[in-house]
């Protein structure tokens, strides 16, 4: 028997057991659904964070808030040290009076607050966008802020990338748990997988034993169950990636505008949807494996009480 | 040609299959293996086709020492050699052309050489018009055939047979044992294992006698069915001819 020959016999063994047993491969595909469709949500999440992340931080800004006190010549001195150093792109001065229109625009229902205040509410900014290619080593940044920190006209300074890093660290986190939480689900499916094969072994050992007596190979005995085990986890695999589109789908059909359709606006690349579909086969094959140890399935096929009798 | 050079077999419990057997059964021979339940006969035969490994002693099947072939070998020995069994071994859910033809599958047949084969193979046994029933739909003596035709697929050089009568009646052990006698007057080396002392002084034949795992007899003895039918050294090679056991009532 040539070799695809065996593969389409293991093919057409596995899918007349599948559809043999449907109800107990239903469980394993259901499980083995669940467990990456849960991967996948947390895959689309963090993969959209992260896309969100590096969106905020080719705009994040350094923000230099003056002191009231600080004179024109200040800011004329400060702007001249900041545009020297090469990783600022450019340098924009935004006024008392500029920071509280834009303070009025962004929150309109609190623009009464600074009636009271006059001009001096908001604070003069110099605001430095910064070019991330051109950064300097993380020690030589730190001190060049905290020269700036010291100097007399400098109230305080606002770096966009501080919150950028507490956000990163939250996306490390959803990762995390969601490898996590995969990897027990995962775990969880392949013993699934592996008790739905060593109860078809069991039922098909009759047949087992027949084989091995008329001279069938291991690999001619076992090939449909690994192959059975192989497409339970494609079958569930593909579930899950159904459900996740159809999921994603109506999440950006029903809230557009919400902040939650931010967290999945862009859907998985097919890189990410084939690993998906290649964790779930080899989940599967994994499954089969262990369920397949050679004791395992010798015990299978020669345990037959009826047939044990003989002789 | 089987040869055993002081075969035997301890079981892990302590239990002894076989003690110390040596014997040489020639190609195209019809031998009958018989003892009381326990005496090592089942044991024999599995320490032929390998099921069991000898704990010493050696055994030649066709020139071959199998008693230390390789694990991943056996498949291939097995391939010429036939088993029957005394409860048939057939698979209920699947019909008798499913049932026989799966070393043809396993061998990479096409559909058509396996349903002509299968067809032929049935013909011999005379069940070529109940290739697509199922084995609850034959009676005892049907099934066996069946199993015999499994056995025959692949033209085996030996045919061992553990207790084939031993679910049936006397009519139709008689019409089985006819088989067993057809098949090795084609050239088919065939070891009978029974305890029926009746059926075996019937047909006489050389008988081997087993006790406790010891050999303790080894003998011709004449038989009317063996006068009947041939002397059971055939000429023919496996697989040739056909038998209609219905022509030949």
């Amino acid at each position: 028997m040539t070799f695809s020959q065996a593969i389409s016999y293991f093919l057409r063994e596995a899918c007349s057991s599948l559809v043999r047993s449907w109800k107990v491969s239903l469980v394993a595909i259901s499980t083995i659904t669940m467990s990456l469709f849960l991967t996948g949500v947390f895959l689309l999440v963090s993969s959209n964070l992260r896309q969100l992340i590096s969106g905020w931080e080719e705009e994040s800004k350094l923000v230099l808030y003056l002191e009231t006190a600080a004179t024109v010549e200040d800011q004329k001195r400060l702007i001249n040290k900041l545009e020297q150093a090469e990783w600022a792109s450019s340098v924009n001065l935004v006024t008392a009076t500029e920071g509280a229109e834009r303070f009025r625009q962004a929150f309109p229902s609190l623009g009464e607050l600074l009636e009271g205040w006059g001009d001096g509410a908001i604070p003069s900014s110099l605001e430095i966008v910064l070019n991330r290619q051109a950064l300097p080593a993380q020690a030589d940044f730190d001190s060049w802020l905290e020269s700036l920190r010291h100097d007399t006209a400098v109230s305080t300074i606002d770096d966009d990338r501080d919150w950028l890093t507490q956000l990163e660290a939250v996306v490390f986190a959803v990762e995390a748990l969601g490898m996590v939480l995969g990897l027990v689900l995962l775990v969880t499916a392949v013993f699934t997988i592996s008790s739905v094969i060593r109860l078809t072994a069991y039922l098909y050992r009759d047949e087992i034993a027949v084989m091995r007596l008329v001279g069938a190979t291991e690999f001619f005995i076992r090939g449909p169950f690994y192959m059975e085990g192989v497409l339970q986890g494609l079958v569930g695999g593909g579930c899950a990636l159904v459900t996740l589109a159809g999921g994603h789908y109506l999440l950006l059909r029903q809230s557009a505008d919400s902040p939650l359709s931010l967290l999945a606006d862009k859907f998985l690349g097919p890189a990410e949807l084939l690993s998906l579909l290649a964790l779930g086969g080899l989940a599967g094959f994994i499954g089969a494996i262990t369920s397949l140890r050679r004791e395992s399935l010798g015990q299978t096929a020669e345990v037959d009480p009826e047939w044990e009798q003989e002789g | 040609m089987i040869e055993l050079f002081s075969v035997t077999k301890r079981y892990a419990s302590g239990q002894v299959g076989l003690d110390n057997v040596t014997l040489k059964i020639d190609a195209g021979q019809m031998v009958f293996l018989t003892g009381p339940s326990g005496a090592g006969k089942s044991t024999f035969l599995k320490l032929i086709y390998c099921e069991e490994i000898p704990s010493s002693g050696s055994i030649l099947v066709n020139g071959r020492n199998v008693s230390s072939l390789p694990r991943r070998k056996v498949p291939y020995l097995r391939r010429t050699i036939g088993v029957v069994f005394q409860s048939f071994r057939l698979i209920p859910r699947k019909t008798v052309f499913e049932n026989i033809c799966y070393l043809p599958r396993i061998l990479g047949s096409s559909a058509q050489e396996q349903k002509e084969l299968a067809y032929e193979t049935l013909r011999r046994v005379s069940l070529s018009h109940r290739m697509n029933a199922s084995p609850h739909q034959l009676s005892g003596g049907e099934q066996q055939r069946v199993a015999i035709a499994r056995a025959l697929m692949n033209q085996p050089e030996i045919l061992l047979a553990d207790e084939p009568t031993g679910n049936l009646d006397p009519e139709l052990s008689e019409e089985i044992l006819r088989l067993f006698l057809e098949i090795n007057g084609q050239g088919t080396t065939v070891i009978f294992a029974t305890h029926d002392r009746d059926l075996i002084q019937r047909v006489g034949r050389r008988v081997l006698t087993l006790e406790a795992g010891q050999l303790t007899g080894d003998q011709k003895l004449p038989g009317e069915l063996n006068d009947a039918i041939g002397p059971g050294q055939g000429t023919m090679g496996p697989g040739q001819g056909t038998i209609d056991l219905e022509e030949e009532a």
